[in-house]
Formats: C-alpha cells, structure tokens, sequence
C-alpha cells in the first residue's frame, strides 16, 4: 500500500496500526468509564512480588496472542501447496517466523514462568517478598520495555527477518543491512538484562529468606527448579549478551567477527548455542517443578523419590552445558565432536527418565482427582515422553543429517516447549491463580480448554515429523505438490486454528472469573494443599508471614492438617524486604529504551543524551536506600 | 485417555500407510545405513512410549477417586524400581550410541588425506552454494547450475563452500545433509545405487528466497553421463 509522505507500507503493516489504534482508543474509554487510572498507576509503581508476577503473566498472555497470530499466518501461508496468502511469502514470511520464535522463547515461555515464580516462590518458602523488591520492579521493566521494542519492529515495517537464531553471516550487515535486525539485538539485551537481575534476585530469596526450618532438603520441587534455572540463568545469559554485543558491533562498527579471514561464521553457532541449549532447560525445568508439586498435591501422596527429582534436575542442568553442538551436527565439526556431543545429549535422556518415573509413581497408590491444573500436568507426561523420545533419535548423530533443519525438528521442540513449558504454565496458572487474585477459574471452561488446546495440538505437530522425514526443510513459505507433503500441512493447520480457538475459552474463562463474585479460600483446591502457599489467605496479603510457621519435613501443612506433625507458628525472625511505592523503575527502563531505540536508529545525540540518562539513574539508585529509614526505626522499637 | 490415544495411533497409521517417505526410501547405501539407524532408534524409542504409555493408563484408571475423604497411605520409596528405572535407560541407550558412534565415524569425513585419496579413485564435484542456487563444477572444467547428473554405482565425493551466507545441502533420498559455510570447506561422499531423479534443496535458512533454493539430481548409467559430460 502506498502513503503519503510515508511511502510503500505492506498492507498488514496498515491493518495493524489501525487495529491498535482503535484497541488502544477503546483501551483508554475503558480505563477512564471504569475509573482504573488509579490501578493503573498502583501497579506502576509496585514493588510487591504478587503484583509484578501478575504483570508478568499478563503481558505473557498478551505476547502469546501476538505470536500465536503469526503462528496462524504462517499455518494459512502453508495450509496449501503454492499458497499466495496476502503478503507473507519471502521475506514477510521470513520476518514472520523470525517474530513468532523469538516472542514466544524470549517474552512468552519466560516471563510465564518468571511471572509464576514471582507469585509462587516467596509463599513456598515463607519469605514475605523477594529478597530485592525494587530490583525485582526493574527487571519486569526491563522486560517489558525489551518486548515493546522488539514489537515496536513490525509497526515500523523492519521487523526482524534471520530467524530466533540469527545467524551470522546472514544476520550482519552485509546480508540483513536495514535496521530490521538490530530490534532483534536490542530487544533481546533489555530483556536478557531483566532476566539476569531476576536470576539474582531468586538465587537471593531462596537462599536467604527461607521459613525456619525449612532446610534445602525441605523445599517444594518448584523453589528447587527455580533455584537451578536461576544458576543457568546466570551462567548462559551473560554468554548471549556477549553473543549480541559481537553483532552490534559487526553491525555497527566494521568489526568482523564474524566474517573475513580472522572471523568465522561458526563462532556465531558456538557462543548462540551455548546460551540456546541451556535455555531451553531453563524454560522446561521451572515446569517441571510445577508439575511435581501439582501432581503431588491432586494425587494426596507426597512426590515419589524426592532426593532422586532434586538429583535430576541438577544433573540436567549440568549435562545441559555440554550438548550446545547437537545443534551443529552439519556444520562439518567432525566425527568427534559429534559423537562426543550425540553420547552427552543421550544421556539426559536418564535424568529426565527418572523424574517420569517418579510422577508416574506419585500417582500410584494415591487418589487422583482430575481438576484442571491436574488435567494440565497429566497432559503433559504423554506430550513430552513424546518430545523426549524424538531427542534421542535427534541425538544420534548421523542419523541427524537427515533430520536437521527440517520439520522433524519443528515438530520436537514444540513437542517439548509446547508440551513441557506452555502446558507447565497453564498448569501453574490455573492453580496459583486463587493466590494471584483472591478467585478460581472456572473448571469446566479450563477442561474445555485443555481439551482442545491438546488435540489441537497434536494435530498440528504429529504430521510434521513425517512431512520432515519427506523432505520439507523448516523455514520455507511454500511447497509443491510434487513434494508429498500437503496431507501433513493441510492437517497441521487445522489443528493449529483448534490451539487457536482452545485459547479463547482462556480468555473467556479471565473474564468471567473477573466478573464472579465467588471467593477463593486460603487452601484453595480441595483443602489438600501440602506447601505454606496454601497457609496464607487468597489472595495473598502484602505480608503473609509476619506469623512465620517451623517447618520440620517436606510438605509440612500437609502433616499438620493430617495431625502427623505439628506446625508451629513464631515471629518472623528475619527483616522481610522493605517494599516501597516508585515510578523510579519505570522511567530507568524508559530512558534505557530510549537509548535502545537511538541505538537502533544510529541517533547518536540521542544516544549520548539518554546514556547519560541511564547513568544518572545509576547514581541516584547509589545514593538512595529506602531500607534505612525502616530498619533504623525497627531497631529503634 | 484411552480413546485419545487409540484416535491418536489410528491416525498415525493414517499418515504413514501408502506414502513413500523420503528418507525411509533411500536410493543409496549412505541413505539406507542412515534408515536402519532411524529404524533402530525408533523401535527402541517406542518400546519406551509403550511402557510409559501402558503405566500412565493404568495408573489414572486404578487410583482415580471421586471420594472426598478417601486419604492413602503413605506411599514409601522403593529402591528396586528406582535403580531399574536408572539402569535399564542406561543399558538402552548403549544399545544405542554403539550403532550410532561406527555409523557417525563411518558417515563423517575424518582427514584432508582421506579426502585427497578419495578424489583420485572416485567422481569429484565442488559445490558453491549462493543465495539462491547451487553450482556445480565437474572434474572436467564442466559447470552446472541446479541441475547434478551421477553415475549410478560410481562413489562421489563433494567440496562445498558458498559465497555469501551459509547454506547446507540435501538430497534426502542419497544422503544427509552438509552446510556450505563461507570462507570454509565441507565434504561429503555417497554412491548412489539406483537410476532416478531425485529433488535438493537448501536446509539451511539464508534469506529471502531460501524456499526456492532447490535442484534436481538426476542419477543415470554411466554412458549417459559420460556423453552429458563431453557435451
């Protein structure tokens, strides 16, 4: 479509600006007839952990439905062979599922999880905040404004186009030189930077604000999942921001990292993938852990093998560091390295087989009751074996040649971030929720959901293994008939438009919740609960535990309402995190974007004036501790 | 549950009937080594699904209550099973990464010399890959641009490199694919062993027309190619 002053604009790009504007008009009458500004403004300025992870979980839900738009395009470009659907062939295709990866990894898959866990975590273990409230501010900033730039790109028609992965040489400016790819970077630096201040934050609470008596060893598997993908996050995110900066500067200023003579594209391979495999665990681990407390909690028996789950997921997260080359079987690293990689990623098949084992037999001899968190999590065993037993045969080397870079591979890592991670935060969402909100979802709505939601799934990624192993490579806009391959594509997006639909019974489901008037109770689902989250009221207070309970085992509410084991309730021997209300986070993280967005645009006044900014802000945050005035007059009392 | 998954197996029987996957119909020894070890591999796999698939059924349908008030006993660990459940997957994937360690080493070029006594006995051709199309240069001086004629029954052995962004090269039906990396060379070696056309493409993403990237490989007898190549 050609404007005026602006110039060729593709029409989607028309469609969506319109869209937005009427939402966000729409948006604005619906805040002001509601008189919600002040809640608005409130959640601005919060440093509460129960409001930030509701934030968090709210804006995932908001970016799922963005990338799951683009998943439907692209099911409708390759629904048949030939297609010519609207714009999306070449490069819109490409700037399609380039958009549809990285949303989903980097501001879907994570902030739910990171959103869950800043609900969750402080309740399990009897700490009444994160252990840095306003650092925690920051980072949910910091993510939100990453995700606003990256999505900023399509409304701007330069949306990123190398793929999530990037690859160079393709991905520097000899290849991609429009400013497309640099949202790519310095959407995901702002980001990654929220995500590395919130590993601390959690390595922090858990080691420090734990209930008394609660030994590592006493821990709910979800703070113990949270724990280790802390550690991984603090480990592989450093290695991305590095990977980033390396682009920016082949991108910007004429280094040649990873191009010419003293560079090498494979570099490139290395240090994503070193970040890129531990990442995934980073996303599936966390979901691991809310599926061994909500299986525990529905089939009334504690989680079978605890020592053994704990010893697992360390395990993976460790073996989870030395599998990055599975990625690059092809690339020509040699029958060493590939088989040295090929023996490392079986053997994570061991780990992950026990702690399958182990829910399965947590469900053996217990009373199983099929509520929808529990549907969630027993959805999930099935899916991922089915994920897990096509990344052993992905992990046999040579017989990778033939399935790397092709659907095969398509359909097992949704097998296993749509079926481990996606199906892990609907579980935790439908369970925590009478903590987030004080309500429970409606149940019959949620197994509407789950139903479709896993037939539709399937439906969608079943047929790709075997449109894979005939010959489709991913990352194609079309086919032809010749290929043997429409059955599966024409199957494949039915099922995707089924997922499609599934997630209106969700929202349907928010909204009528948000319109009952029913209370949730504190031990909200069927007064089984066995960790302290379910001690405190729904939804949780701003200080849950200024009665702190002893905790002497595993599950301790559950042995005291059992009158196994008492549980004592003391005065919280530890200073909790002071909390404060400040815009301070909130205008940081706008001047790091505006420094982020002159970045992008080579606006280097702009730079410079808004990099000062971003320091300035640094100073004050040095000078200022709202601590001091709290514990002094605590002292004082 | 069962339903589900009795809909499920159906279906997947479905896809699978009357369809000549490419992969699984290999028209070369490479391709056929790389069958039987997705063969293998998926065998085994499978029998893990079943047991898994057989414990989970059986253990939702036994222990599902509608009893409010029914607690269980608690449930202790039993060491037996845990070691089994440990030991048995290690055992298995032995089984497995035996097969798969020969089947890499054989499939994997290991040394410039290899490759050097390679090019003297069997047909050579160098690959250049470039956004959008493939070239290839025959022994003789002889270029060819998406289009690969060989001889059937004769080894051949490539040289890959490209001249902008990395690509890889795939004929499923011959053999796995290699990428073509800038600034760098690849090998790769096959024989084919039946006379046919066969579709390539370019797995590897590398822009705006990386779906169009594509050529045919035409295996004929080696009079034919012996004429195609003095043309």
């Amino acid at each position: 479509m050609n404007l005026p002053v602006i110039g060729k604009v593709p029409s989607d790009v028309v469609v969506a600006w319109m869209v937005m504007l009427i939402l966000g008009a729409l948006t604005i009458i619906f805040l002001s007839k509601k008189k919600k500004w002040s809640l608005l403004w409130e959640y601005m300025r919060t440093t509460h952990h129960r409001k930030i992870g509701t934030m968090y979980i709210m804006a995932a839900i908001l970016f799922f439905f963005r990338g799951g738009m683009d998943a439907l395009l692209i099911r409708t470009q390759l629904a048949v062979p030939q297609n010519d659907f609207w714009v999306y062939q070449g490069d819109k295709y490409n700037e399609l599922f380039t958009f549809h990866g990285t949303v989903m990894i980097f501001f879907v898959a994570m902030p739910l999880l990171i959103g869950l866990m800043n609900v969750a975590i402080p309740l399990q273990i009897g700490a009444n905040d994160l252990a840095f409230p306003y650092l925690n501010a920051v980072s949910f900033w910091l993510f939100f404004a990453g995700a606003m730039i990256f999505n900023m790109s399509f409304f701007f028609n330069a949306a990123p186009n190398a793929g999530w992965t990037a690859y160079a040489p393709l991905s520097t400016d000899a290849y991609t030189a429009q400013v497309n790819n640099n949202y790519y970077i310095f959407g995901l630096q702002v980001s990654g930077m929220g995500t590395i201040l919130t590993a601390i934050n959690m390595i922090v609470t858990i080691f420090r604000l734990r209930a008394p008596g609660m030994k590592m060893t006493r821990m709910p598997l979800f703070p113990w999942s949270t724990l280790v993908t802390s550690v991984l996050i603090l480990v592989a995110f450093p290695v991305l921001t590095i990977a980033l900066t390396l682009l920016m500067f082949d991108r910007y200023y004429g280094t040649h990292f990873f191009m010419s003579e003293m560079g090498d594209p494979v570099y490139w391979q290395h240090l994503f993938w070193i970040f890129g495999h531990p990442e995934v665990y980073i996303l599936i681990i966390p979901a691991f852990g809310i599926f061994s407390d909500i299986i525990s909690h529905f089939s009334r028996q504690k989680v079978y093998g605890y020592k053994s789950m704990v010893g697992a997921i360390v395990l993976i997260a460790m073996l989870g560091f030395m599998v990055w080359a599975h990625h690059m079987f092809t690339v020509g690293l040699g029958a060493f390295a590939n088989t040295f990689f090929a023996i490392t990623t079986m053997m994570i098949a061991v780990p992950t087989g026990i702690k399958v084992f182990n829910w399965l037999f947590t469900m053996r001899h217990g009373a199983i009751r099929m509520t929808t968190p529990m549907l969630f999590s027993l959805g999930f065993i099935p899916t991922f074996v089915m994920g897990g037993v096509t990344g052993v045969m992905l992990a046999v080397a040579a017989a990778d040649y033939q399935y790397h870079d092709t659907y095969f591979v398509v359909a097992h890592f949704h097998y296993t971030m749509v079926g481990g991670t996606v199906l892990g935060a609907f579980a935790g969402i439908y369970y925590w929720f009478p903590k987030m909100t004080g309500k429970k979802l409606d149940d019959s709505l949620g197994k509407w959901h789950f139903w479709l939601f896993a037939t539709g799934f399937h439906l969608t990624f079943l047929p790709q293994h075997f449109a894979g192993l005939n010959g489709m490579p991913r990352r194609v806009y079309t086919y032809l008939p010749e290929d043997g391959v429409a059955i599966y594509n024409g199957v494949s997006t039915a099922g995707a438009f089924l997922m499609g639909i599934s997630m209106l019974f969700l929202l349907y489901n928010l909204y009528k919740t948000a319109k009952s008037k029913e209370k949730a109770a504190a031990d909200a689902w069927l007064g089984d609960g066995r960790t302290l989250e379910w001690t405190v009221a729904s939804p949780a207070p701003e200080h849950p535990f200024e009665q702190v309970p002893y905790v002497k085992s595993v599950d301790p509410f559950w042995f005291h309402k059992r009158r196994i084991q008492n549980m004592p309730m003391g005065a919280n021997p530890r200073p909790s995190p002071v909390s404060v209300k400040t815009i301070q986070p909130l205008l940081f993280v706008l001047t790091i974007s505006m420094m982020s967005i002159a970045f992008i645009y080579h606006w280097i006044w702009v730079e410079i004036i808004f990099g000062l900014l971003v320091l300035m802000f640094f100073l004050l945050r040095t000078l200022t501790d709202e601590r001091e005035s709290v514990y002094r007059k605590e002292g004082e009392a | 549950m069962v339903k589900h998954i009795r809909k499920m197996s159906f279906f997947f029987l479905l896809l699978v009937a009357g369809c000549d996957i490419r992969v699984l119909d290999p028209a070369s020894e490479t391709g056929r080594r790389i069958e039987d070890l997705i063969g293998l591999s998926f065998w085994m796999m499978m029998l893990v699904l079943v047991i898994v698939f057989i414990l989970f059924i059986h253990f939702i349908k036994k222990y599902r209550v509608k009893d409010d008030s029914y607690v269980p006993p608690e449930e202790k660990e039993n060491k037996w099973l845990e070691i089994s459940w440990t030991v048995l997957p290690i055992i298995l994937l032995i089984i497995l990464a035996i097969p798969t360690v020969i089947a890499t080493y054989n499939l994997t070029y290991k040394s410039e010399a290899e490759e050097d006594s390679l090019k003297k006995e069997g047909l050579h051709v160098e690959v250049t890959a470039g956004q959008f199309s493939f070239t290839f240069t025959y022994p003789n001086g002889k270029e060819s641009t998406n289009q690969l004629l060989l001889p059937v029954d004769r080894e051949v052995t490539f040289t890959l490199t490209s001249k902008d962004v990395i690509h890889s090269f795939w004929v499923p039906e011959l053999s796995g694919k290699i990428d073509a990396i800038p600034g760098k060379q690849t090998h790769l070696k096959f024989t084919p062993n039946q006379v046919g056309g066969y579709q390539g493409k370019c797995a590897e993403f590398c822009g705006s027309h990386h779906a169009m990237m594509r050529f045919t490989t035409r295996v004929v007898e080696q009079d034919t190619f012996t004429e195609w190549m003095d043309k």
